[in-house]
């Protein structure tokens, strides 16, 4: 079995690679890329802590083979400063103390971005069925979900 | 995960003939395929990745007929989102929703949906070599079976996990396939078998085929259908026991009823003997109750499985309810 | 030298003389009403940014030059020997780089008598060879070609089974760990004599997984005979003393390094055989290695909350006051004591409640299954539940409100150790703050129809979180007027980062963002302990504490020579600014730290600070309650927790926000416990048949209902320097058996086996309509 070639667009830079096709995109993000701030927790989708964006829409890393992201836009944690400053869910995520250890936390941020993109002004509903493929074993939830809801006031008011 | 060969294949043509190598596997949204190669209970030596196989249909769309076509790349999203699944077709986009999570939603395909294999334990576990897995014992038979078939109709008693299922099974739903030399229609209900010692799959889908398409009928306006589902917890588990029901009434009188359920036997069942004793009769809820019953007449359940028993009654009742008066069960 | 005392003494088995050392930190405690500006505000978690970015680095995300990625090939059967392993097919793997096994693998001692891959495996899920390769798709395809020869033995997974004549034996010395363990006060039998009213019952708590979402692991790289070790862990000196053991090196050439941990709960206060494991690894190869856990492998291999059975008896007076309690408990601990288990299921029943006859026995079985180890709050988790269960059928019978019931039996001194409490007063604070809090107005006895049925329930809680000596810190101002807290603890996500520097900042009066927290790495701070116990923010405010007020001492000496006055106590700092107090009538008043810093440089100020002693005349103890409401649709047998209500007593709030965390995770964690949360282990198989988190089912998001919590916010200066006691545990005490008797309130259904599964709870609502109607024929037959 050989390894493939592959273009991955991750936070609009392309990168071309090599490698076994087994690879999943999580592995490929974590070891080709060094881009560690997608975690790796279940390895099988049940847990959210590998959530990226593919083409605007948050996915399991873990369950996307690399070689099968070939040519998509692919968005991780590590896009989201820009020049130097937070985003807004990142800040909300700060302000309303939406993270304990923080191993789920580029996770659960990745998920409301994926939201907000699709629905700006969300409410208490829609941010908790945006997160509810995202476990936080620490127990931040509630604070995740008013994370969400500050994050789409700071979006609206910058 | 074993290693594969990976190839993306351009048109259906080239589709058939990477499929027709022994040892293929199709790979669409992969939710399930990629996590029975990591346990290694899947071994393909060739992955065929059609996700972007522009021959395949992913759009939802209402056909001449009147029906819908869903096709077969359509993900869970699509489907939960769909203004095309209102009104008699709702059950499929509530399925739809109370199915995963967001981003499993976002990958998983309505075909891959359809053809995803069971979530038991047994199953799953990598050292065991169950029977489905071509060995020689169930041990969910007379092992820890808290979520399995209260159904006796297959020597495994796992419980199918698919919510789209029951759905797409109350619409009478047909599966489109396609194979290299021809294509076939296959009513749902026929294309779901509880495996059996020469097949021991859920489906009746050939090695060498496509499924392309989910045909629903044109069904009456006044049709209403819905989708109700257990969980062990508020989201993101496989259903306990989840019903789908299409209802349509005339004048307080049943003229058309379908009822599915899903979580009780090794694949969806169509609960006939309730939509026979249903048909004709007043939609109250004493109806209702009577002919729950005999939904769960012929079951058999296992040693901790019993609570299915009340609970696919209460289910049916309940979804009922909601498609006939629009209120919950008081 | 700030060691007050010290003496010699005898402790252990082994009767190994030691040298008992009393320290002093020399500062005075806050008093209840200080005047603080930074201490107890609600600041933000400093490392806020590091984790919402993803640059914050944990175990996981180490990547060193060369490094290789290690998995782990586990026993497929509970109980077996080993009769040969073959790893050559593996070791000729391209990209593999080295194999270690029971044929070659140093002899380590490890749990107990047993090796590091010991001969004998005594659960699915032991370590029986590793692999060191390229990557980990290869290090997999490598286990899958090592031959393994196995003689199954026979084996035991229940943990009463375990104890019956002729179970098969885990160990050959038998299945009892030791001998049972015994509290007893007073006597059972003479307060179960005097009692009006007695309950009794059996409860049984389910194997709980702590499913860190940061599984168990380590990154482990040589330079030459110098071990640095990137580990997921909640005590790195722990890791370093234990490693430095089993390896035979000196503890200096031993460097643990943990920044950040994506989770523990208790299940990470010890050093596991993954990383000796990857340590040996590193050394044959010469390489950096990185071990990490998969899911199935934490969940197997590396600690568990121990099943409890628990026979309970209450006896009490017609009034409620409570003449007897007594607790027989057996617990299944796995298959090895690995240390660190601390399952104190006693612990409850000797202290909550004012009685003066308690007998408690704790018996504990091995089984043929994962080893157990600590979980947030361990034994008192599992005791509560059957106690507080126990004092609901109790208040249910005399017919009197549950919380006028403890209320009545309420214990202001610390009967097992026979001392008073630091704050006798706290465990009421909380009863009245949170039923105020939640409206609470004793039980609803709504009328009994309709599907969906509400209830409410209580329970109430007492637990250690003092904290303890030693522990230390250093305090470095530098030449711009900023300053180092050099610790040795870790911020497992419970905020010490912030906590500390909060108390640093309260003590130099510099800004929180001239403040930078070091923690986390053996080679860079002094020793502190496991952050476990809830005892972190105890342990080490104090020691931050007493070293910045010794650099704020030497500071304002300094300073005073600049604004020329005599005494530095007529001195005062904040916001880094130095100023007379009161000011003055010509002159220079004030001056800024940076600018009395800026003048020493080179020089700089060092600060050093330890953990005082505890009160030896009292007791420290930390307090709570909880009130919840549930809804059960009893149709289905459907739970939803419809709130929350808590109020916890941790002395001084050192920052709001993050005990209102705390307490948010342990409810979480706690209408896990109650409803979902349970190893499935098949008993003819000996599998685990759920190690995973698909069936593994923690709560998720819609699952968490509003939660408030009004602090008893009362600071305990007697328990030490900074008033602060621990809060990361005690919030999951009450909360199970709170629902377990809320759902009884709304159902009349009493369940005592744990978890509350929709199909246990369907099961038991079942069951009572079953025997309803039987009893109203029976009725009607008469």
């Amino acid at each position: 079995m050989h390894d493939t070639t592959v273009t991955l667009e991750v936070n609009g830079v392309e990168h071309s690679l090599t490698l076994d096709p087994r690879r999943t995109l999580l592995d490929a993000l974590r070891h080709n890329l060094r881009l560690t701030g997608t975690k790796k927790v279940c390895e099988m989708g049940d847990c959210g802590a590998c959530t990226v964006l593919v083409d605007g829409r948050a996915m399991y890393a873990c369950l996307l083979l690399a070689v099968d992201c070939d040519g998509r836009e692919i968005k991780t944690i590590e896009g989201l400063v820009r020049d130097g400053e937070l985003d807004p869910v990142q800040q909300a995520f700060i302000e309303a103390d939406a993270l304990q250890c923080g191993f789920c936390t580029p996770g659960q941020i990745m998920s409301i971005h994926g939201l907000l993109n699709e629905n700006p002004r969300p409410s208490e509903d829609e941010v908790v069925r945006a997160v509810s493929g995202n476990l936080c074993r620490c127990g931040a939830y509630r604070n995740i979900v008013k994370a969400g809801q500050r994050a789409s006031e700071l979006s609206s008011a910058s | 995960m074993y290693p594969f060969e990976y190839q993306r294949p351009q048109s259906l043509e080239e589709a058939f003939r990477f499929l027709s190598r022994d040892g293929s596997e199709l790979l669409a949204g992969g939710t399930d395929l990629l996590t029975l190669m990591k346990q290694e209970i899947a071994a393909p030596n060739y992955v065929v990745d059609i996700k972007r196989l522009e021959a395949l249909p992913r759009e939802i769309q209402t056909v001449r007929d009147g029906g819908v076509r869903v096709g077969a790349l359509a993900t869970l999203s699509d489907v939960q989102n769909s203004a095309t699944l209102a009104g008699p077709y709702a059950a499929l986009a509530e399925a739809a929703e109370v199915a995963a999570t967001p981003q499993l939603r976002n990958m998983a395909t309505v075909g891959g949906n359809l053809l995803q294999r069971p979530r038991c334990w047994y199953f799953r576990n990598p050292h065991l070599h169950c029977w489905l897995k071509g060995g020689d014992d169930c041990f969910a038979r007379d092992g820890r079976n808290e979520y399995h078939a209260i159904f006796d109709i297959s020597p495994c008693v796992a419980a199918h996990p698919s919510d789209l299922a029951p759905a797409l099974l109350v619409l009478d739903a047909e599966v489109h396939l396609q194979w290299t030399d021809g294509e076939r229609r296959v009513a749902l209900e026929n294309f779901f078998a509880a495996p059996a010692e020469e097949r021991r799959r859920e489906t009746r889908i050939g090695r060498d085929e496509l499924l392309l398409s989910v045909r629903i009928p044109g069904l009456p306006a006044a049709m209403r259908s819905t989708y109700v589902k257990a969980m062990a917890r508020k989201v993101w588990a496989f259903a306990l026991v989840s019903v789908a029901a299409a209802v349509h009434v005339q004048s307080g009188q049943i003229e058309d009823v379908r009822i599915a359920l899903g979580g009780v036997a090794p694949v969806p069942l169509r609960a006939r003997a309730v939509e026979s004793a249903l048909v004709g009769q007043p939609a109250t809820i004493k109806q209702f109750e009577e002919a729950a019953a005999l939904a769960v007449a012929d079951a058999q359940p296992l040693e901790y499985n019993q609570y299915k028993i009340a609970l696919a009654r209460r289910l049916i009742v309940r979804a009922l309810q909601r498609v006939t008066d629009g209120r919950e069960a008081t | 030298m700030p060691i007050e005392h010290i003496e010699t003494l005898r402790e252990g088995e082994d009767q190994k003389e030691k040298l008992k050392v009393v320290e002093r930190s020399g500062v005075e405690p806050w008093g209840r009403d200080a005047s603080l500006s930074v201490v107890g505000e609600p600041h933000t978690r400093v490392e806020g940014p590091e984790k919402v970015t993803g640059r914050a680095r944990y175990a996981y995300d180490i990547r060193l030059p060369g490094q290789l990625y290690a998995r782990v090939l586990r026993s497929p059967h509970p109980h077996a020997r080993v009769r040969r392993v073959d790893s050559s097919a593996a070791e000729a793997l391209e990209g593999v780089h080295a194999v270690l096994s029971m044929e070659n693998a140093p002899d380590i001692r490890w749990y107990e008598n047993s090796k590091l891959f010991d001969s004998t495996v005594r659960f699915v899920g032991e370590e029986v060879a590793a692999v060191a390769a390229e990557n980990e798709e290869v290090a997999l395809d490598a286990l899958r070609l090592i031959e393994v020869e196995y003689e199954p033995l026979p084996f035991v997974t229940d943990m009463l089974a375990a104890l019956e004549p002729h179970a098969p034996a885990v160990h050959e010395g038998g299945n009892r760990v030791g001998e049972p363990k015994l509290y007893e006060r007073g006597d059972v039998a003479t307060g179960l004599e005097e009692a009006d009213v007695i309950v009794e019952g059996t409860f049984y708590t389910q194997t709980a997984l702590h499913n860190c979402l940061e599984p168990h692991g380590c990154t482990a790289s040589w330079d030459g005979d110098s071990l640095t070790l990137y580990e997921s862990t909640q005590g790195v000196f722990e890791v370093r003393e234990q490693v430095a053991e089993k390896l035979g090196l000196r503890e200096d050439r031993v460097r643990v390094v943990k920044r950040y941990m994506g989770g523990g709960f208790g299940s990470k206060q010890i050093a596991w055989k993954q990383t000796v494991i990857a340590a040996l690894l590193s050394q044959l190869t010469g390489q950096p290695v990185q071990l990490m856990l998969d899911r199935e492998a934490e969940n197997l291999a590396a600690g568990n909350r121990n099943p409890t059975h628990q026979r309970v008896r209450l006896g009490a007076r017609s009034d409620g006051t409570l003449t007897a309690i007594e607790l027989e408990a057996t617990l299944g601990v796995g298959a090895y004591m690995v240390g660190g288990e601390a399952s104190n299921v006693g612990g409850p029943y000797q202290r909550l409640y004012r009685c003066p006859n308690v007998r408690t026995r704790k018996t504990a079985a091995y089984i043929n299954a994962g080893p157990s180890v600590a979980f947030r709050a361990p034994g008192y988790v599992e005791g509560a539940w059957a106690l507080e269960q126990a004092m609901d059928e109790l208040a249910r019978r005399l017919d009197v409100d549950p919380v006028e019931l403890r209320r009545k039996n309420y214990a202001d001194w610390d009967q097992k150790k026979d001392r008073p409490y630091t704050s006798p007063e706290s465990l009421r604070i909380a009863y009245d703050k949170v039923t105020e809090a939640f409206g609470w107005d004793g039980y609803r006895r709504l009328p009994a129809d309709g599907a969906k049925r509400r209830g409410i329930g209580f329970a109430a809680h007492e637990w250690g979180g003092a904290g303890h000596a030693p522990g230390y810190a250093w305090v470095k101002l530098n030449s711009d007027g900023t300053a180092d807290v050099v610790t040795g603890t870790q911020d497992i996500g419970t905020g010490t980062r912030t906590g500390l520097t909060q108390v640093a900042a309260e003590t130099l009066g510099l800004p929180m963002a001239q403040i930078t927290l070091h923690l986390g790495d053996t080679a860079q701070g002094p020793y502190s302990p496991v952050s476990a116990g809830s005892a972190t923010q105890a342990t080490l405010g104090p020691a931050v504490r007493a070293a910045a007020a010794d650099a704020r001492e030497q500071l304002l000496q300094a300073a005073a020579l600049l604004l020329e006055v005599e005494d530095p106590e007529t001195l005062d700092i904040r916001d880094g600014i130095i100023f007379i107090v009161g000011g003055r009538e010509y002159g220079r008043s004030e001056v800024e730290v940076r600018e009395v810093m800026g003048r020493m440089a080179p020089h700089m100020i060092l600060g050093q600070g330890m953990r005082g002693p505890n009160p030896e005349d009292k007791s420290v103890r930390t307090f709570g309650a909880q009130c919840v409401e549930v809804e059960v649709d009893v149709e289905t047998g459907e739970v939803t927790v419809l709130r929350v209500a808590a109020s916890h007593d941790c002395g001084r709030v050192i920052n709001p926000t993050m005990v209102n965390s705390q307490v948010l995770g342990g409810v979480t964690q706690g209408i896990g416990f109650a409803l979902m949360e349970e190893r499935i282990l098949d008993d003819r198989l000996g599998f685990v048949l759920n190690p995973n988190l698909e069936h593994y089912k923690v709560p998720t998001v819609a699952d968490v209902p509003p939660t408030t919590h009004n602090a008893v916010d009362r600071p305990d200066p007697e328990a030490n320097p900074t008033g602060a006691k621990g809060i990361g545990e005690p919030p999951i005490i009450p909360t199970a058996p709170a629902i377990a008797n809320a759902i009884y309130d709304a159902t009349g259904v009493r369940i005592r086996e744990a978890p509350l599964t929709q199909w246990r709870v369907l099961r038991a609502l079942l069951e009572k309509g079953k025997s309803d109607t039987n009893n109203s024929m029976e009725r009607e037959r008469r």
